[in-house]
């Protein structure tokens, strides 16, 4: 065994304790989510850790970048900033969090290196909370960023003060949306992958989840009449999957129904809002149980 | 975050349990009013599997909480202080814990910032850490192309990685060859007699630990079967062999008559089975056995081929104390 004579050699290099400061439990948290945060999008890892989250943010940024030319041609702006390209963002919203998910809790399971961090200052519910911490961080770079493309591409050729007050009235909301996508997806993506250690399977329940039950709540919407429709079997479709719930939700607070993924909620507007509340609640106390188990194997 | 200075260690117990009872769900008793102290210094924890080694560990990680009972780490409670005590423990699990697609730099560095040293702090002691676990260049490679060996010290620069006081090793020598585990094993010596840190040891291989152990604590289904000192062990257990190529009848008599219970040496015990009918064993009590011995051989004329002091495996010891029930 060749490590067995490089270990006669080391010896007489002495070995120095430590006393100096250490970080709080808080800094380790912070620490944790940084370091789970850049592996989100690949940084750390190998260039095939980075494919699939860099090439998902460049897609997404691609209708934001079409939209400047367009305004630079002298056309309005392309897309609304609370609904953005819709069913183009629920696609690489799901393929980000299908494959970064289990990046970030999959592979601690599937190593077993949990024990490593419970036996170090972090209490139980810490792990997880870097984890939700760090991916709702990435979900908001991936949703915000192209945001902020739009926003710059298209003030860039407004005219006047009053055109770009106008143009940051409309930004705001349009970052509100994208913050409720972020906490709620980075949620459902990491209970989900938490399920288990073997990556494959995580990402296919992440994304077999997401894809179908926005199918099954487009096709109920259409079933009763598309998106412009005003029965009630319309009113409650969208809330069949989280993505049309939030939808509805951002409806009911004021966004147009037109554009987006779901019909207009009308009076069952509150009803998304408190299931949109309570799914974030059961996501992330799932996830929350799930570590409590995990911590004491 | 708590001062890990407050309140002082004590000098006294580096682990102290009193009544500590673990019960699982489905009635499952893993540990049974176990009451022990463990000294500064490296320590055995022998049992056999399911003795309740791990659920001990467990306990003292402040990780799950006892039944009954208490324990204290370096003077801190485990069920109020579990944050503060695992700022100055280090653990090193039984199983396989590493990713393979990291190298041992980037993993070590990254739970010594979990440890809670700060950035530059745990890159410098990542890489002193792995070097004094002897990987050197190696580190820079992804740990899921190391052989066993490299792995289990991989494991055991990350428990050295937060500067711990008390390190708790689970079966450290787990899936390494004959030399692998010497090499091991001296290492975790070195560790605990240079370094200035304590250390437990769980293992069920009772014979090899106690190469490297101050201080031994048997358990057994979840209770304490024996806590002593390995000097302690073994005093009791010099033994001088005797080996005579004939009259080892003669010999025995004489030895009786002058006040020494010799006995024939048992098989086990034997390198070969001439040597196990040639060998008495005779207890040492002192210089002066050396001289009785001397005299019988020289006043019965026996060719005398052998003269050695022995020392009983622990394991022998640790076997005897098994046969009676426990205290």
């Amino acid at each position: 065994m060749p490590e067995v004579q490089a270990a006669g050699v080391i010896h007489d290099l002495g070995y120095r304790g430590y006393d100096g400061p250490r970080l709080g439990r808080m800094q380790i948290v912070r620490a944790l989510t940084w370091h789970s945060f850049r592996s989100a999008f690949g940084i750390g890892r190998g260039v095939k850790g980075k494919i699939i989250p860099m090439l998902t943010l460049i897609a997404m940024c691609l209708p934001a970048l079409v939209n400047a030319f367009a305004v630079a041609r002298g056309n309005s702006r392309l897309f609304g900033y609370d609904v953005y390209t819709p069913g183009f963002r629920v696609a690489l919203v799901t393929i980000f969090i299908a494959a970064q998910a289990p990046e970030l809790v999959s592979r601690d399971l599937r190593s077993r290196v949990l024990p490593l961090y419970f036996c170090r200052p972090l209490r139980r519910g810490d792990y997880p909370l870097a984890k939700y911490l760090a991916l709702t961080g990435a979900l908001l770079v991936l949703i915000e960023v192209p945001l902020v493309l739009l926003y710059v591409g298209t003030i860039a050729s407004a005219s006047g003060g009053s055109a770009v007050w106008h143009e940051t009235r409309a930004l705001i909301p349009g970052l509100g949306v994208g913050l409720m996508w972020a906490v709620l997806f980075a949620a459902i993506g990491l209970v989900l992958a938490s399920f288990t250690g073997r990556r494959a399977y995580s990402t296919g329940i992440v994304a077999i989840s997401c894809v179908l039950t926005f199918f099954l709540a487009v096709l109920l919407i259409q079933a009763e009449g598309g998106q412009s429709a005003t029965s009630t079997g319309a009113r409650v479709a969208g809330l069949f999957s989280p993505f049309t719930i939030l939808d509805g939700v951002r409806v009911w607070l004021g966004g147009s129904a037109q554009a987006g993924l779901t019909a207009d909620p009308g009076r069952f507007g509150p009803l998304y809002g408190v299931l949109a509340v309570l799914l974030l609640a059961a996501c992330l106390g799932g996830l929350a149980a799930r570590y409590r188990k995990v911590s004491q194997a | 975050m708590p001062s890990i200075d407050d309140p002082p260690i004590e000098a006294g117990a580096v682990i102290e349990t009193t009544g500590l009872t673990k019960v699982y769900p489905g009635h499952v008793t893993a540990l049974a009013g176990l009451t022990v102290s463990v000294a500064p210094g490296v320590t055995g924890l022998v049992g056999a599997n399911g003795a309740g080694k791990s659920t001990l560990i467990k306990i003292l990680l402040g990780l799950i909480p006892p039944t009954e009972g208490q324990a204290k780490v370096l003077g801190r409670d485990c069920q109020t202080s579990g944050e503060a005590i695992r700022t100055l423990l280090g653990y090193m699990p039984e199983h396989d814990c590493l990713p393979p697609d990291v190298t041992a730099t980037e993993f070590v560095t990254h739970l010594g910032r979990i440890s809670g040293l700060p950035p530059t702090v745990a890159k410098e002691r990542a890489a002193e850490s792995l070097r004094h676990v002897g990987l050197h260049e190696e580190r820079y490679r992804l740990i899921g192309t190391y052989s066993t060996g490299m792995k289990q010290r991989v494991k055991l620069a990350q428990a050295l990685v937060g500067a711990p006081r008390l390190m708790l090793l689970d079966e450290p020598t787990n899936g390494l060859d004959p030399a692998g585990r010497t090499a091991m094993l001296e290492l975790i010596g070195r560790i605990g007699a240079e370094f200035g840190i304590s250390i437990v040891v769980a293992s069920h291989l009772l014979g090899e630990i106690e190469r490297i152990c101050d201080h031994l604590v048997a358990i057994d289904g979840g209770r304490l079967l024996r806590a002593a000192s390995i000097t302690s062990f073994t005093q009791a257990s010099q033994v001088l062999a005797v080996e005579v190529e004939e009259g080892l009848a003669q010999l025995q008599a004489e030895l009786a008559a002058r006040g020494l219970a010799a006995t024939l040496q048992a098989a086990s015990q034997a390198g070969t089975a001439t040597s196990q009918a040639r060998t008495l064993l005779v207890p040492l009590g002192g210089d002066d056995t050396y001289d009785v011995v001397r005299d019988c051989v020289a006043a019965l004329a026996l060719p005398l081929c052998r003269l050695e002091q022995r020392r009983h495996q622990v394991e022998e010891l640790f076997r005897d104390e098994q046969e009676v029930p426990h205290a």
